[in-house]
Formats: C-alpha cells, sequence, structure tokens
C-alpha cells in the first residue's frame, strides 16, 4: 500500500499544507499574545512543528504494520505506546536541545521553554493520535473499496457461470433428438416411450430446480448423469455402454449439483457422436486422504476431429470449483490412445455456501 | 417406376420414424439403411438412388460434407435437430428439411415436393426468408473439410491447412504433406474460413496466419508471405492491407 501522504500532489500539499496552519497559529500566539520576539516565535514554531511534522510521515509504518485483530491487539497497543514515548523523548529533546542552544541568553523563554514541556507532551499526544487514527482510516476505506470490487467481480463470474451452466443443461441438440426418439418410440414400442417421457422430465426437472451453489450426494447427482445416460442409450443402442461404481463412502459424500453432468456430455460429445466404433464410459470413485477421488474414463477416436472447440465445458467446471473450493487444480485429464480420462479430486471441508 | 431411396441416420429411432411414416407411401422403395457418412456416400455411389434421407449430425462425415462430395446428387431430404444448418442444407440445393421431431404432415409435404421434382432435373430451392436471421444470429465458420480423391475421402482439420491456391474451377489446399483439390470458389472459402485464421492475400491466395513466418518484398511495390512451409504468395495491395489488419501490424 502506497504512503497516504505520497500519494499525489494534492495529498503532499495537503499534509504539508496542515502543519504550515499549525505553524501559523503556533507562531501567532508566541508573537501576539506572549510578545515573543520575532525570532524566538518563529524558531520555536518551527522546530517543534517541523520534527513532529517528520515524525507523522514515519508513523504511516508503524501504522502499517499494526492492524489489529482478535489476536494481536495488546501487541498493538504495546506498538503504539513504545513508539509515542520514543517519539515524545526525541522529539521534545532535540527541539529542546536546539532551541536552548540559539536562545540560550534569553532567560524568559529558557524557563518557558522549561515549564511548556507537559503542554508541549500533551499536544504530541494529541498530534500523534489525530495523524494515526488517519492512517487507519485510509487503511480501512482502501481494504473496503478492494472487497467491493472482487465481491462485484465474485458475483459476476457466479452469475456467468450459471448461465452457462443453464445452457448445458438445456442442450438443444440433446431435447429435440431426445423428443424425435420418443416420437420413434410411440410407434414402436408405446410403453418405451412413456417411459422415456419420464426419464426426460425427471432429467430436466433436476436440472432446472438447482442452482450452481448448492450441493447434493454423489449418489443423488449420478442417478440423474444415469438417467441422462439411459435417454442416450436409446438413441445409440449397443454403441453406448456405461458402468459406474460408487462404494458405500463415496455416495454419501456432498457434491455441487450438476457438476459432472458436463463431464459424461463432453463423453458422449466427444466419443459417442464422433465415432463409429462402441464407446464405454466408466466412472469410479474412492475416499482418500479427505479426498472424494472420481475418476471417469470414455472412448473416443482420436482421429476425428471434433468440428467444435473443446474444452469450454472444462473451463466452466475449474471455474465452479475454483468460486466453491477456492482451488482451481482440483480437475485433471488425461488423454492415452483412445481413451479420455477425467480426473476430479473434491475436498471433503468444501465450503457448503458461496 | 418407383422412387428409389436410402436412409442415412446414426440413430436407430430416427430411421424407424421414417420408415413408418413411407409404408403409405408404395411409390417409394426402400434400398436400404445406413448409420454413418462413410457407408452412406459408399451406398449412393453404388446405389444409386433417386432420394436420400439424410442426418446432419454424424460422426466421421456429416450429412452437409458427404453432400459436398457427391458429383451428380440425387434429391436430398435433410433432417436434424439443428437449426443453425438449415440454411446450409439450402445453399446446397436440398429439396427441404425436417427439424426433429417432424409431423406426418411435414413429412408429406417434403415427400411430395420429392415426387414432383423426380425426374424433370429441376432443383427448386426452398423458401429461405426466415432462416438468413438464423446464420447471422450463428456464424458458424468450417472446421473441417471433406475432400475425395479417385478412391478414398479424406477430412482435412482446416488448422493443417497453410494455404489455398485458386486452380481454375477448383481451389487447391496445401497442407503440409498433401495437396487436396475441391471442386469451391475462392469466394466459398472466403467467407466460409474465419476471417481471422485465414487471410486473402491475393486473388489466387488464402493463407492461414499460423503459418505465416514473414513477410518481403515481392518487387518494388507488392509484398509477398513466406509460411513457415517455405512456399512464396504474392500479396495484392489490398491483400497486403487485410493483412496488417488481422496481423495487426
Amino acid at each position: 500500500m502506497q504512503h497516504p501522504v505520497f500519494l499525489n500532489k494534492r495529498s503532499v500539499s495537503v499534509y504539508f499544507g496542515l502543519w504550515a496552519l499549525i505553524i501559523g497559529a503556533h507562531f501567532s500566539i508566541f508573537y501576539f499574545i506572549y510578545y515573543f520576539p520575532i525570532e524566538v516565535s518563529l524558531a520555536d514554531s518551527l522546530v517543534f512543528n517541523v520534527l513532529f511534522a517528520g515524525v507523522g510521515i514515519s508513523m504511516w509504518y508503524i501504522v502499517r504494520y499494526s492492524i489489529p485483530d482478535q489476536k494481536n491487539i495488546w501487541n498493538v497497543v504495546f506498538n503504539h505506546f513504545s513508539f509515542l514515548t520514543l517519539t515524545l523523548v526525541v522529539w521534545n529533546g532535540l527541539s529542546y536541545t536546539i532551541l536552548s542552544t540559539i536562545f540560550s541568553s534569553n532567560k524568559v523563554y529558557m524557563d518557558l521553554l522549561m515549564v511548556s514541556i507537559p503542554n508541549k507532551i500533551i499536544s504530541g499526544v494529541i498530534f500523534y493520535i489525530v495523524i494515526g487514527l488517519t492512517y487507519y482510516l485510509f487503511i480501512y476505506y482502501i481494504n473496503l473499496q478492494e472487497k467491493v470490487k472482487i465481491e462485484s467481480r465474485l458475483r459476476m463470474v457466479l452469475k456467468e457461470t450459471e448461465l452457462n451452466m443453464l445452457k448445458s443443461q438445456i442442450n438443444p441438440h440433446f431435447l429435440f433428438n431426445s423428443l424425435n426418439s420418443i416420437s420413434s418410440l410411440t410407434i414402436t414400442n408405446p410403453d418405451k416411450a412413456r417411459e422415456m417421457v419420464i426419464k426426460l422430465s425427471d432429467f430436466l426437472r433436476y436440472s432446472v430446480s438447482n442452482n450452481a451453489a448448492s450441493f447434493t450426494t454423489l449418489e443423488v447427482e449420478m442417478a440423474n448423469i444415469r438417467r441422462y445416460l439411459e435417454i442416450e442409450k436409446v438413441r445409440f443402442g449397443d454403441k453406448l455402454l456405461f458402468d459406474f461404481k460408487l462404494e458405500g463412502s463415496c455416495s454419501t459424500h456432498q457434491v455441487p449439483v450438476m457438476l459432472l453432468q458436463p463431464l459424461f456430455e463432453n463423453a458422449i460429445k466427444h466419443g459417442v457422436y464422433e465415432s463409429t466404433e462402441q464407446v464405454r464410459i466408466d466412472m469410479d470413485c474412492e475416499y482418500k486422504d479427505g479426498y472424494l477421488e472420481i475418476r471417469i474414463v470414455n472412448d473416443f477416436d482420436p482421429n476425428a476431429h471434433p468440428r467444435k472447440g473443446t474444452g469450454i465445458g472444462l473451463n466452466n467446471i475449474r471455474e465452479r470449483l475454483r468460486l466453491l473450493y477456492k482451488n482451481d487444480k482440483l480437475l485433471r485429464t488425461v488423454v492415452e490412445g483412445t481413451r479420455f480420462t477425467v480426473y476430479l479430486s473434491l475436498p471433503n471441508t468444501g465450503s457448503k455456501t458461496v | 417406376m418407383p422412387l428409389r431411396t436410402i436412409l442415412i441416420d446414426d440413430e436407430q429411432p430416427a430411421r424407424d420414424v421414417v420408415k413408418h411414416y413411407l409404408k403409405d407411401f408404395p411409390e417409394i422403395e426402400i434400398l436400404g439403411e445406413f448409420t454413418d457418412g462413410f457407408s452412406g456416400l459408399k451406398a449412393i455411389q453404388e446405389l444409386k438412388p433417386d432420394l436420400v434421407f439424410l442426418d446432419v449430425q454424424m460422426p466421421k462425415l456429416t450429412g452437409l460434407e458427404l453432400l459436398e462430395l457427391l458429383d451428380q446428387p440425387p434429391l436430398i431430404i435433410f433432417s436434424t435437430a439443428y437449426d443453425q444448418y438449415a440454411i446450409k442444407a439450402f445453399e446446397m440445393n436440398a429439396i427441404d428439411y425436417l427439424l426433429k421431431p417432424y409431423s406426418k404432415e411435414r413429412f408429406t409435404q417434403a415427400i411430395q415436393k420429392a415426387l414432383s421434382q423426380a425426374g424433370t432435373g429441376a432443383k427448386a430451392s426452398a423458401p429461405v426468408q426466415n432462416l438468413v436471421k438464423t446464420l447471422e444470429e450463428n456464424p458458424e465458420f468450417l472446421q473441417r473439410i471433406a475432400v475425395k480423391s479417385r478412391h478414398k475421402v479424406t477430412v482435412v482439420p482446416i488448422d493443417e491447412i497453410i494455404y489455398l491456391e485458386a486452380e481454375g474451377d477448383y481451389v487447391m489446399m496445401h497442407t503440409k504433406d498433401a495437396r487436396h483439390l475441391k471442386e469451391k470458389t475462392m469466394k466459398y472459402f472466403e467467407t466460409h474460413l474465419d476471417p481471422s485464421q485465414f487471410i486473402r492475400i491475393h486473388r489466387s491466395y488464402i493463407v492461414n496466419a499460423r503459418f505465416i513466418d514473414r513477410i518481403e518484398y515481392y518487387d518494388k511495390e507488392n509484398y509477398a508471405v513466406l509460411t513457415k512451409t517455405g512456399a512464396k504468395l504474392r500479396a495484392s495491395t489490398s491483400g497486403y492491407k487485410i493483412l496488417k489488419q488481422v496481423l495487426n501490424m
């Protein structure tokens, strides 16, 4: 953080302008009220105040590194108390030495210099408090601004993610092709058509009824993905195979709603849509060192040149993980021949609110 | 004489619908069903059907790419769940397109168009007005180009193309280790390739910006683009202007 006095030309002139006013007032009291000679009045007001103006500038470094919180409040008090004591001693001592050297012959002034020490101490304490508080106020203001900026950015990103998610939930391609399958099944197998309408409805309901910040168990999330893959299986028949291995402790782990869905959509899009061979999608999970480790493997044809850019779905997931767990290294992908693998690690301690 | 037809769609339920609807049209004979672009292409070349029901979204070779490769295309009825392809289907003189799922009435309309056009040789283009907007809202550039040599079909990803060169009524696509001839105009590629990547630097050249090595003087007034593969392509004055703009020079 920059020194508030040296932020710009204005802050410099305000600081020294204020000290000029104080010097003027101090001088006026000595000259007009106590009738001290002009050179004495001038020297007294200049020496004391210019020295403290210097102290005021260096005080920033004490304030800057003594930000109080619940734990270190006594540290902060101690820091200020010691620095204030030191300041008062050095400031008064130095001023006294300079002035008494110059005006040693002026008996009246020398007496005043001695008796006015308590006043000087009081004004020193007041200067110290005013300057210190101003600095704290400045830091508080800057931090507040920063916080507002970060908060508004986070809100924006979250909103974008939610919008993106909404897009992937109601993928028109998936929806219309599924409806076409249903239309076909009404002719060849009405019972199966009804079953598929129910599956599609359940899938859509799950997709629209949760927002990007809510959590559910892995079991519930996977049940919805199973519905999705069963709908796709009606379209693609034996070309699509899938198998999930959900062990006891995994299935109750909390996961963000619809986090895994785009991964399976990718597997379908780059696997099943682009391949003429059979495509297998396998999913398993284990609980390890406080993390839920999920692995999703699918076949794909490396020679099929995808018509549309990849990675948008993965980046969305990374962004969501960053927002939810403050960590964007939880997702990893590996390509091995014709197998594409996604590794996902979800911390157990993940905050459940954003 | 019946109208001979084949179905090309990778989804069984989608083919079932067409077959079911066609039961009421004894004048149409189904020769076969095919589940991907390559087998469909082969079937069209061997069976020479009069009418093809062609799905757009298929693995390896899309319906649109397939149609591009046909020298004498039969009557085509496209079907797709993607609205944004409709306009392209018309550019390619399909007689109709069906948006999945479609009704029997809509299907019957398409069949009647096919029946009335069969044998006349004429290919009327269908109304386009409300589709133009769709295209403008969804500018989609080519990601790959299917080309056909005497014996095989190759799908070339556009990122592998170094430059395109006009060659009479054809365009020669130069990749790192091959050249492919495509029956298209330079204008077609200029409008269908992403202009931030593919720059029309000359009447005869479109260059992939990713493969530009340097630009130097060709003669006193003109510039030439040197590709990373060592080809030297002349740039026209207007081409050089576009080049400067795109490359931010």
